[in-house]
């Protein structure tokens, strides 16, 4: 006895073909609805949350919309869109010292810190002793997990006017400087350090585990060839962790081009005029900041919108260069 | 007698059934309105601008029980210590989403914008119901006036003295009367701006104060550097036109004064640095030898910076003031008042209750509260003769610089001029501009962003 719907010997079905049609419709239906059931909350979010007001940016880049005509102006009218705000960034007469600023900050830390500091660590802490690289590891991960403001003003305190800041404690017993307010005197090397310390982390994390990943044998034939230590990082390591090298320097350029939060909190772009402003930083203060509230928000939107240009143009030039295609594409000896 | 028990029982819980049912019908009719108060102020000093509020409604509350208004005020004070800009755009767009609050603290010079945008109201009509407010000095009134109405209510005000410090000066070889008569010199023209900075520059050279350190302003943009516009005879506003003014000969003359007081005078160094972390422990600590300050700062430094030395008493000993010198010998010398004023939001749902508290807050007892434990000077009319308005000292030796201050200009387009006018200063005292350059980058800057809202002379 067989029940309905069940398939009969030669694999014919016993429904009429009606109904299996549309239970295939159904299922085809189904198989594509689900994975869009699934999406949805965080399309949802992304939507609401990112694209509108990516949207609402980039139409807010070509108006003059501020503190003074909020309410007033229809700024989502076409007739009141265009190109001034534009024309306003490249002649204004401080943005050179704002881009090289922005260069500056960037390349120093990205070269010092977020790449070069996070290598020498992941290659110190993976070639002491398991345990004891670890616990280092877990320590260069204190700024990252430390509260920004909390960070911040730890530096400001250490950067303090001698006998409170500890810094100048050590250079005073160097002989080095008066003891005066360091962040006034170089606020460069703290605005890199300040950001080094944190973003190097993120470089450490990657770099220690691809090198661990790397088979011992490697490392042990280089050793048994003779070849020193540099060598062996040169020669067999480096290459072998050249896709997170290529990675770690794509994202945190990115990242850093971005990033403007620290500087606020340590400098504001100071001490002097826009001494230490960076590109993300004077689209935040056109937008949001002024002392007597003169808040630009569609100037401000098109210094924000300038950057992400930039930024997707790096990042095109950086896919390009690095070859990143060949990088992630499957082994050759897989294809075969 | 059972009987007369269980009557008298039942009369007594009727009884108390009718007082309940009585008692809830008042509180019935009974409404209680909340009006949002939102003050800036600088704890501990100024917590009086909000807190004279709390005692107030229950002032109100009494009144309008005594003439069977069935409305009860409560209030809703928020205040803190939030910078001008942030405080602005959160009023801004707390309209925006219906949620402005009631009555609104703040800077007289926002007036302009928010009076064009419709977020406050005209209080002309309204005024005259509450004959308090006849006691405010009238002069005040003009800085809360915007196209011929009236928008706000005075809440303080303040002198801008040129501070100096004594121990300094006689590290100079000052005498006591030198110091003592210096008031009086810049109060008659004798002592002019480049006086000021000559002997800077020599207090630098003989290594009393490090370089940088001769005379210092506000160390961000603000509306102290307008005095000094207005010394070499700037003017900001067209009395015509209503329109902004820049002043190119003056303007020339205003970026050439700070430029060479940082480039030659040794002062100046002050621009940039953090108020907490570096300016007021440099001009409290006796590092600078003139500064710029306002009268409110005199109780701060008491209270955050000095307490432990003395407080007040050790200031009186160390600091003196005087006027913003003139420009030139003879010239008159000058201060800046930027008065606060109370505004009401269109919004507010009972305008007439607002301004009630207001007007409460705005009298002798409350106003000189403030006034003395943030040592702003008084807005009312015989405050000088008010018996604990008497006591502070500051207050009573700072009143003159009134007959002489200036204020900022009730114009929508403040902001955008204030900030363009302020780069160039910062670029003259950096070095980055020639006073000429500044003017030029002002032009510029200004008939960019304000067009015809600007008058550029």
């Amino acid at each position: 006895m067989k029940k309905k719907g069940q398939t009969g010997e030669r694999g014919k079905s016993l429904l009429p073909i009606s109904s299996k049609a549309k239970n295939r419709t159904f299922s085809r239906l189904q198989g594509r609805l689900a994975p869009l059931a699934f999406l949805a909350p965080a399309l949802i979010v992304v939507t609401l949350f990112f694209f509108i007001p990516l949207v609402m940016v980039f139409i807010l880049s070509f108006t003059n919309l501020d503190m003074t005509n909020f309410g007033i102006l229809e700024w989502w009218r076409p007739a009141n869109w265009s190109l001034d705000n534009y024309a306003k960034i490249f002649t204004n007469k401080f943005f050179p010292k704002i881009l090289g600023n922005t260069l500056i900050y960037v390349a120093l830390t990205l070269a010092f810190f977020n790449v070069g500091m996070a290598l020498v660590i992941a290659l110190i802490t993976t070639h002491i002793n398991r345990q004891a690289g670890f616990a280092f590891r877990a320590l260069w991960l204190l700024p990252r997990i430390t509260p920004v403001v909390v960070y911040i003003m730890m530096w400001k305190a250490l950067s303090g006017p001698a006998p409170m800041g500890i810094i100048n404690n050590f250079l005073g017993l160097l002989g080095i400087g008066r003891g005066e307010y360091l962040l006034n005197t170089h606020p460069w090397v703290f605005v890199i350090l300040v950001n080094g310390f944190i973003g190097a982390s993120f470089g450490m994390i990657l770099f220690s585990s691809a090198i661990e990943a790397i088979p011992k044998d490697y490392t042990t034939a280089s050793k048994v060839d003779g070849a020193t230590t540099w060598q062996t990082i040169r020669y067999v390591v480096l290459p072998m962790i050249k896709w997170p090298l290529l990675f770690v320097t794509t994202y945190q350029t990115l990242s850093l081009l971005t990033s403007f939060e620290q500087i606020m909190l340590l400098t504001d772009g100071g001490p002097r005029l826009y001494q230490t402003e960076v590109w993300a930083l004077t689209a935040y203060h056109r937008a949001l900041t002024s002392y007597f509230g003169n808040t630009q928000w569609g100037y401000g939107s098109a210094w924000a919108v300038a950057l992400v240009v930039i930024g997707i143009i790096m990042a095109i030039i950086y896919l390009r260069v690095f070859k990143f295609g060949e990088l992630v594409e499957e082994p050759k000896i897989d294809r075969l | 007698m059972k009987k007369l028990r269980a009557k008298s029982g039942i009369m007594v819980v009727a009884l108390a059934v009718g007082l309940l049912l009585v008692g809830g019908a008042v509180s019935y009719t009974q409404e209680t309105e909340t009006v949002t108060v939102r003050c800036r102020a600088k704890p501990p000093m100024e917590n009086w601008r909000g807190d004279n509020f709390l005692l107030a409604a229950e002032e109100l509350n009494a009144d309008l029980k005594a003439a069977g208004d069935p409305r009860r005020v409560e209030i809703e004070l928020i205040q803190d210590n939030m910078d001008w800009g942030p405080y602005l755009s959160e009023f801004v767009l707390g309209f925006g989403a219906g949620e402005a609050p009631d009555i609104w603290l703040t800077g007289h010079e926002y007036i302009g914008a928010q009076a064009e945008a419709g977020r406050i109201i005209a209080l002309d009509e309204v005024l005259k119901e509450f004959p308090t407010f006849n006691l405010i000095i009238d002069g005040l009134w003009d800085s809360t006036t915007y196209k011929g109405k009236t928008w706000g209510i005075p809440q303080d005000a303040e002198a801008r003295p040129l501070y100096f410090n004594k121990a300094l000066l006689k590290k100079l070889g000052w005498s006591d009367a030198e110091i003592a008569a210096l008031p009086g010199k810049i109060e008659k023209g004798e002592f002019t701006l480049y006086d000021m900075l000559e002997t800077a520059k020599k207090a630098v050279a003989r290594g009393i104060v490090e370089l940088g350190n001769g005379f210092w302003t506000r160390p961000k943009n603000g509306p102290d550097f307008t005095a000094f516009y207005y010394a070499f005879g700037g003017k900001t506003i067209d009395p015509a036109t209503g329109k902004l003014v820049f002043d190119t000969a003056a303007g020339l003359k205003y970026y050439q004064f700070f430029y060479d007081a940082a480039q030659t005078y040794g002062s100046m160094g002050c621009l940039g640095l953090g108020w907490g972390d570096a300016w007021h422990p440099g001009v409290s600590g006796s590092k600078v030898l003139f500064w710029v300050g306002g009268t409110w700062q005199w109780a701060e430094w008491a209270e955050l910076y000095l307490k432990d030395l003395g407080g007040e008493a050790y200031m009186w000993e160390n600091f003196g003031f005087g006027l913003i010198p003139a420009a030139e010998k003879g010239d008159k010398p000058n201060s800046l008042t930027h008065p606060l004023a109370y505004l009401i939001s269109s919004q507010c749902k009972y305008p007439d209750l607002a301004l009630a508290l207001i007007a409460k807050v705005s009298n002798y007892g409350p106003n000189t509260r403030h006034a003395i434990a943030s040592t702003h000077l008084g807005i009312l009319k015989g405050q000088t003769e008010y018996k604990f308005y008497k006591v502070s000292r500051l207050l009573s030796e700072t009143l003159y610089m009134l007959d002489y201050t200036t204020f900022l200009p009730n114009n929508p387009y403040w902001g955008p001029y204030s900030t363009i006018t302020y780069e160039a200063l910062a670029a003259a005292v950096g070095g980055e501009f020639t006073p000429e350059e500044a003017v030029d980058f002002v032009v510029d800057g200004l008939q960019r962003e304000l067009g015809d809202k600007v008058i550029i002379r």
